[in-house]
């Protein structure tokens, strides 16, 4: 059985179909590739699988067990976690007090959080960083920070919102093998990125949706030849 | 551990000392002014500073404290030692059902249900006439007499009322410390900070923010109950006014947000205010709240507490 299934997902905003009868499945240890042209609704996937926002119709399974409804926090504990397009830190806080934070929900007490919380930031290149406030980082190092916060929820299921959107291509790299060192810890990874390179380089498979609708999905050399998805990203001609 | 616990000490020192010693009742009922406002501060402080949810409507949750004090008192014969707590606990509970409904509102939006609860809350206390003795009020004549190590309470005089109020300020204070250490108060700054995000990484915002919300109206109904007890007098002009929600608002603010002292400056600072200027005008003291607080937002917006710890800390760490 998949880890996360989702099935017929649908949700619009006005007469917007940002996601429309979208069915995919991520399995247990993979890296999943979801791309797609921008306002395809990748990001609206993230938003509905996590709580954010509440889909019209289809079902979202972890493990098995509709998540649909559940709030953001109850996703989370239940092993989901995500980073954001756009950084959202804890911006007046250290580096250490806002992953802390996040390591909270597995280790009540405060020495044990901070131990896991330092712990992941070892893992993601901020050690030297600890006691540095947030908003103060560079942007590399805020994604960084953004991945240990979602690390420190110890999750089964991470999503990464362009994880690489905005870094060099240095910083592609080092991200692109913490990405892989993740999932080599574990982690199942959804990753939804731009960065082409790095999609293919380290995705297991990739689904690609368009107007909110999957229309291709397997290996990521695969994909970038079909013609659906060449018309969706440079237009019907070209494919 | 050392550096918390002296300032604690002088404190309860202080407090013991000034209702021995002081005769002037004057100089005694300034210092009961003060400590009633630290409670106030406190318990808005706790919602407003550490969780940055700014209620403009506290005054409901001292009115239900009030109410609740005074009426116990008057129809149901409990003494206000048991009716100051009974109403801080009516008052946390009438705010888990407001909390529930204004927190699916954010920022100023927040802001301005609290307002309209507020205002429902006064409406109430003014038109359900058969508890609330509307527009009249309930006044208390006589408090029951009490022996204390074998000597009646003078309760003519001002010292029972200090120590009463000593007594709750002490309590405001160390459950605002307690909470700045533990989960709940990180939980609360997570908040603050980056509400999505804070649920993002497990966080049920809704949860901290209502439980904060029932702490706050903790203090604030026992704040409520202790003025009926010592003015002896409530109605809905006095207790549910909205003047009284924005002097919460600046003792917060003014003392430090988010500080575990603050409230006590702020109270300090708004009680010589409002002495001062009290005899030249009749609500003058209002206009020199508001200068006040645009003067510490403009230049000291953490407020005296927070300048004074920051400007500590830098001759520490410059020494």
């Amino acid at each position: 059985m998949a880890l996360l299934e989702i099935e017929g997902l649908s949700r619009h905003f006005g007469g917007v179909r940002a996601v429309s009868d979208l069915s995919f499945s991520v399995n247990e240890g993979e890296i999943l590739g979801l791309i797609g042209p921008n306002g395809s609704g990748k990001t609206t996937v993230f938003n509905l699988v996590t709580g954010f926002i509440r889909p019209h119709a289809g079902a979202i399974r972890l493990d098995g067990h509709s998540i649909v409804g559940r709030r953001p926090h109850a996703v989370a504990r239940r092993g989901i976690a995500r980073t954001f397009q756009i950084v959202q830190p804890f911006p007046g806080l250290s580096a250490l007090e806002n992953v802390t934070l996040a390591a909270f929900l597995r280790h009540p007490v405060r020495q044990d959080a901070e131990a896991a919380a330092t712990a992941e930031l070892k893992r993601v290149g901020l050690a030297e960083r600890l006691h540095e406030v947030a908003s103060q980082l560079t942007l590399m190092d805020q994604k960084r920070l953004e991945l240990a916060k979602a690390l420190a929820t110890r999750p089964r299921l991470l999503l990464l919102d362009e994880p690489m959107g905005g870094l060099n291509a240095t910083e592609v790299d080092v991200a692109s093998d913490l990405v892989a060192q993740v999932r080599a810890s574990g982690v199942t990874i959804v990753l939804v990125e731009h960065v082409m390179k790095a999609i293919m380089r380290i995705s297991d498979r990739v689904v690609v949706i368009n107007q909110g609708e999957k229309i291709a999905e397997g290996l990521p050399a695969h994909v970038v030849e079909e013609p659906a998805v060449l018309a969706a990203y440079f237009g019907k001609r070209v494919a | 551990m050392t550096r918390r616990l002296l300032p604690a000490l002088l404190g309860v020192a202080v407090l013991t000392a000034i209702p021995l010693t002081v005769r002037n009742s004057f100089f005694l009922h300034v210092c009961i002014l003060v400590l009633m406002w630290t409670v106030l501060g406190a318990a808005w402080n706790v919602l407003g500073g550490f969780a940055g949810q700014v209620s403009f409507g506290h005054a409901a949750l001292f009115a239900v404290g009030a109410y609740t004090t005074i009426i116990l008192y008057l129809k149901g014969g409990l003494a206000p030692w048991w009716g100051i707590p009974l109403g801080g606990l009516a008052a946390a509970l009438v705010s888990v059902p407001i909390g529930l409904l204004c927190f699916r509102l954010r920022g100023p939006y927040f802001a301005l249900a609290t307002l309209a609860v507020a205002e429902i809350v006064k409406l109430v206390a003014l038109n359900w006439e058969s508890v609330t003795a509307g527009s009249v009020g309930y006044l208390i004549t006589t408090l029951p007499p009490v022996r204390l190590l074998g000597v009646a309470v003078n309760w003519e005089g001002k010292p029972p009322f200090f120590v009463t109020a000593a007594l709750l300020a002490v309590v405001a204070l160390l459950l605002t410390g307690w909470l700045r250490s533990s989960r709940l108060g990180a939980y609360l700054v997570a908040i603050r900070e980056n509400e999505d995000a804070a649920e993002a990484v497990g966080i049920d915002t809704v949860r901290a923010k209502v439980l904060t919300l029932a702490l706050s109206a903790f203090l604030a109904g026992m704040g409520g109950g202790f003025y009926a007890f010592y003015f002896r007098y409530v109605d809905p002009d006095a207790v549910a006014g909205i003047g009284l929600s924005m002097e919460m608002v600046f003792i917060a603010v003014v003392g430090g947000l988010g500080t575990v002292g603050g409230p006590l400056i702020g109270a300090v600072f708004l009680t010589a205010v409002a002495e001062l200027v009290r005899d030249r005008f009749q609500m003058g003291h209002l206009i020199f709240y508001g200068l006040f607080m645009m003067l510490v937002i403009r230049f000291m917006p953490e407020g005296i507490w927070g300048r004074v710890r920051r400007l500590t800390t830098r001759v520490r760490a410059g020494a």
